[in-house]
C-alpha cells in the first residue's frame, strides 16, 4: 500500500477488500454459468469431427467419417428437405397472414382490440404446446390431414401467428399513417398502398418474423412427431430421435454429425438476415 | 384550377366531438386561402374533409360545381403536403415525386421527365437520387411540395407544412411558397396555427374556433379590424392591448382615466355600456409629460424588437404595450395615447365588435376571452 493508502481508515480498507472479494465471486459464478452453457456448443463443434465421439467435449481426433456415414443413412437428406418444406411453407403463411392481420389491427380501431391480441398471445403458447396435443391430433385426424405436411404447417402457423401479429403490429404502428394518406390522395388503391408503401417500410419487421418462424419450425419436434406417421415425411428434428445403434444406445457419431448439419442453415440464415436488415424487435422506437 | 364550396359541412367524431360545425365557405379560383386557429379548432379536420381523408358527417364539399363529398381522395384531383411531409423513406427523391404519376399510369419516361421538371422548379435537381433520410428539413419540405405539384392537380392542400422547419428557414420557405403559388396559380388551402404565416401568405383567411369560422376576411382586415375579442387576442405577433372600459358621457372610462371614443364606434354605444378597448402596440404613442386622452403608467419592461422597442407600461392596475423608437429606463413615468383611427371597442358580454350583430348562445366568446389575452401577456 502507498502512503496515501495507509492513511485510509481501517473501516474503509475493509470495505475495499469486501468489494474486491464480491467482484471475484461474481466473476467465478459468471464463468461457471458460461462454461455450463458453452459446453454443449463446444461438443457440437468438436464431436462431429471426432473419430470416437463421446458425451465429453474435447479436442477431436479429426475425421470426416461421421459425415460420410450420415449421408449413407437413407433418411438424412429427405428429412432435411422435409424440414425445409415445413419451415418455408409455415413462414410464407405466417408472414402473409400476420402482416395483413397486423396492418388491419393497427389501422382499424376495433373495440377490444388490445384484449383480443393479448388473449391470442396467451393461447398461442398452448396451441402448439403439449397441452393441446390430444385435441390437435383429433382435429387434424377428423379433417383428414393426419400424416400430411399441410396439417403440420397449419398447426404450427396457428401457434406462431399471434406472436407474429403482435410484433408486426408494433412495426405497423410505428409507420406514420400519413404515408398511406399521401398515397391515397395521389390515387393509390388499398392494395397498391400496401404493396408500394407499407410492405417496403415494414420490411425489417417482415424479415424478423420470417427468420423467427423458420427457426421455430426448424427446431420443433412435438407437432411433426405427433402428426406425421410416415418416416419419409418426418423432418430433421424427428428423424434424429431415431438414431440408435443396434444395441439401443444413442448413435453418437451419427447424431453429432447430423446435429451439426441441422444447425448450419439456421446460423447462416441468422447471419445473412442480421447483416441485411439488422434485427429490430423494438418496432416502437424510432431509428 | 378550381373553386371550392363547402355547404353546412359538419364533422362529428364518434364520441361526440364536433370538429367542424355547419360550416359554409366559398374559396375562389386561384385563391390562396388560409385556415387559422388554435390547436383543436377543427382546421386540420376541415382540410382533411376537403381532401376526403375524413368523411363528412353532413353537408357537402363541392369542387368546381361537382359534389365530391362521397368521392375517395384519389378521385378529387388534389395535391396535399402533410405536416410530416410523408416522404416514402424507401424511395429516392425522384421516385417519391413520380409516385403519384405512377399511380396515374403515366408511362415511365414521361413521369421521369415530369418529376425532374417539378424537382428543377424547386431547386431539387441535384438531389434526385437521394433518399429522404439524406435530406435537410427544408429540402424534404420542397420534395413534398414537388410531389404535390408534379401531377398538376387543380387544388393544393397544405397541412402546416412549415411547422417542422426552424424559424429562419420558415420565413424563406414561406416566401418561396407564396411565389410558387402565384406562378402556377392553383387554388390553395393552407392550414396553420401560426398567425404570422396566415397573414403573410393568404389572399383571404378564415379564423376558426371550436369548429366555426369566427372571421372571414383578407389578412389586412383581420389584422386591422378583428371582429371579436377572440380574433383580436389571437392575431398579431405582439398581443393587442385589451383593456376593460365603460362608456361614460360620450367618453371611455378606463380605470379612472378618460379616453375619447373611437370615432367609428361612437354611434354604437351608449352611456353605461361595458366594453373592452382594443388597440395594437404599434398604434400607441408614449409621451413623457401629461397629455389629454392618455393612460398613465410606468415603464416595466423594455424589449428590443430590432429597429424599435416593445415597452410594457403598468399603472392603475392596467398593463399596456407600446412600440417606441427609443427604450426608456424602467420606472419612467409615461403617458400612453392611442391612434384613434386604429382603436376598436368590443362588447364585454359576447366579445363582438360594437355595432356588429350579436353572437348568440355557445357561439359567443365567453367572458374569459380578455383573460386569454391577459394570459398571453
Amino acid at each position: 500500500m502507498t502512503a496515501a493508502g495507509a492513511a485510509v481508515a481501517p473501516g474503509n480498507s475493509r470495505r475495499v477488500v469486501k468489494s474486491v472479494l464480491t467482484r471475484i465471486g461474481f466473476y467465478v459464478m459468471v464463468l461457471l454459468l458460461g462454461v455450463f452453457f458453452a459446453l454443449p456448443m463446444l461438443w457440437l463443434l468438436a464431436a462431429p469431427f471426432d473419430r470416437t465421439p463421446t458425451l465429453a467435449a474435447g479436442v477431436p481426433d479429426f475425421t470426416f467419417d461421421n459425415f460420410v456415414r450420415v449421408f449413407e443413412n437413407p433418411f438424412v437428406l429427405p428429412s432435411l428437405r422435409n424440414s425445409l418444406i415445413l419451415a418455408l411453407a409455415t413462414m410464407v403463411l405466417v408472414v402473409t397472414a400476420a402482416a395483413l392481420c397486423a396492418y388491419a389491427l393497427s389501422r382499424v380501431h376495433l373495440p377490444g382490440r388490445d384484449i383480443l391480441l393479448y388473449v391470442l398471445l396467451l393461447f398461442s403458447a398452448v396451441v402448439s404446446g403439449t397441452a393441446a396435443m390430444v385435441p390437435l391430433f383429433l382435429l387434424i385426424f377428423e379433417i383428414g390431414l393426419i400424416n400430411t405436411h399441410t396439417g403440420v404447417v397449419l398447426v404450427l402457423a396457428g401457434g406462431l401467428m399471434p406472436a407474429g401479429i403482435f410484433i408486426l403490429k408494433d412495426f405497423m404502428d410505428s409507420t406514420p399513417a400519413s404515408y398511406e394518406e399521401s398515397a391515397r390522395v395521389a390515387g393509390a388503391s388499398a392494395l397498391q398502398t400496401l404493396r408500394d408503401i407499407v410492405v417496403p417500410v415494414v420490411r425489417p419487421g417482415l424479415a424478423v418474423i420470417a427468420v423467427w418462424t423458420v427457426v421455430q419450425v426448424w427446431g420443433d419436434f412435438l407437432i411433426p412427431f405427433i402428426l406425421l406417421r410416415d418416416p419419409e415425411l418426418a423432418p430433421a428434428a424427428v428423424v434424429m430421435f431415431n438414431f440408435y445403434t443396434e444395441g439401443g444406445q444413442a448413435n453418437l457419431p451419427l447424431i453429432s454429425a447430423y446435429s451439426f448439419l441441422y444447425s448450419v442453415p439456421v446460423v447462416v440464415m441468422y447471419l445473412f438476415v442480421n447483416r441485411r436488415y439488422g434485427f429490430r424487435f423494438y418496432g416502437g422506437i424510432k431509428r | 384550377m378550381a373553386r371550392v364550396t363547402l355547404r353546412s359541412l359538419t364533422k362529428r367524431y364518434p364520441g361526440g366531438v364536433t370538429a367542424v360545425d355547419a360550416l359554409d365557405l366559398e374559396i375562389a379560383d386561384g385563391e390562396f386561402f388560409a385556415l387559422l386557429g388554435p390547436s383543436g379548432c377543427g382546421k386540420t379536420t376541415l382540410l382533411r374533409t376537403i381532401a376526403g381523408l375524413e368523411a363528412a358527417t353532413t353537408g357537402q364539399v363541392i369542387i368546381d360545381d361537382v359534389d365530391v363529398t362521397r368521392l375517395p381522395p384519389g378521385d378529387r384531383d388534389i395535391g396535399m403536403v402533410f405536416q410530416d411531409y410523408a416522404l416514402y423513406p424507401h424511395m429516392t427523391v425522384q421516385d417519391n415525386i413520380a409516385y403519384p404519376l405512377k399511380v396515374r399510369k403515366v408511362n415511365k419516361d414521361e413521369r421521369r421527365g415530369m418529376a425532374a421538371d417539378a424537382a428543377g422548379n424547386l431547386q431539387l435537381g441535384e438531389l434526385l437520387e437521394r433518399r429522404p433520410g439524406q435530406l435537410s428539413g427544408g429540402q424534404q419540405q420542397r420534395v413534398a411540395v414537388a410531389r404535390a405539384i408534379a401531377y398538376q392537380p387543380r387544388l393544393f392542400l397544405f397541412d402546416e407544412p412549415l411547422s417542422n422547419l426552424d424559424a429562419q428557414l420558415r420565413v424563406e420557405a414561406r416566401t418561396f411558397l407564396k411565389r410558387l403559388q402565384a406562378e402556377i396559380g392553383v387554388t390553395t388551402v393552407y392550414v396553420t396555427h401560426d398567425q404570422s404565416e396566415a397573414l403573410a401568405l393568404a389572399d383571404r383567411m378564415a379564423v376558426m374556433q371550436r369548429g366555426r369560422v369566427r372571421q372571414l376576411a383578407t389578412p389586412e382586415e383581420v389584422y386591422r379590424r378583428p371582429n371579436s375579442l377572440f380574433v383580436a387576442s389571437f392575431i398579431g405577433s405582439m398581443p393587442m392591448n385589451l383593456l376593460d372600459a365603460e362608456v361614460v358621457d360620450g367618453a371611455l372610462d378606463i380605470a379612472g382615466s378618460r379616453l375619447s371614443l373611437p370615432p367609428d364606434s361612437a354611434e354604437h354605444v351608449t352611456s353605461g355600456d361595458r366594453v373592452v378597448f382594443g388597440s395594437r402596440p404599434e398604434f400607441a404613442t408614449l409621451h413623457d409629460e401629461p397629455v389629454d386622452n392618455a393612460l398613465e403608467g410606468q415603464v416595466a419592461v423594455a424589449e428590443l424588437l430590432g429597429n424599435s422597442y416593445l415597452l410594457t407600461v403598468e399603472g392603475s392596475g392596467l398593463q399596456m404595450r407600446a412600440v417606441a423608437a427609443e427604450a426608456a429606463p424602467n420606472g419612467t413615468r409615461v403617458w400612453v395615447t392611442f391612434d384613434e383611427a386604429n382603436c376598436l371597442l368590443y362588447r364585454r358580454d359576447d366579445g363582438g365588435l360594437v355595432g356588429s350583430p350579436r353572437v348568440e348562445g355557445d357561439e359567443a366568446v365567453d367572458a374569459d376571452a380578455p383573460r386569454v389575452a391577459a394570459a398571453r401577456q
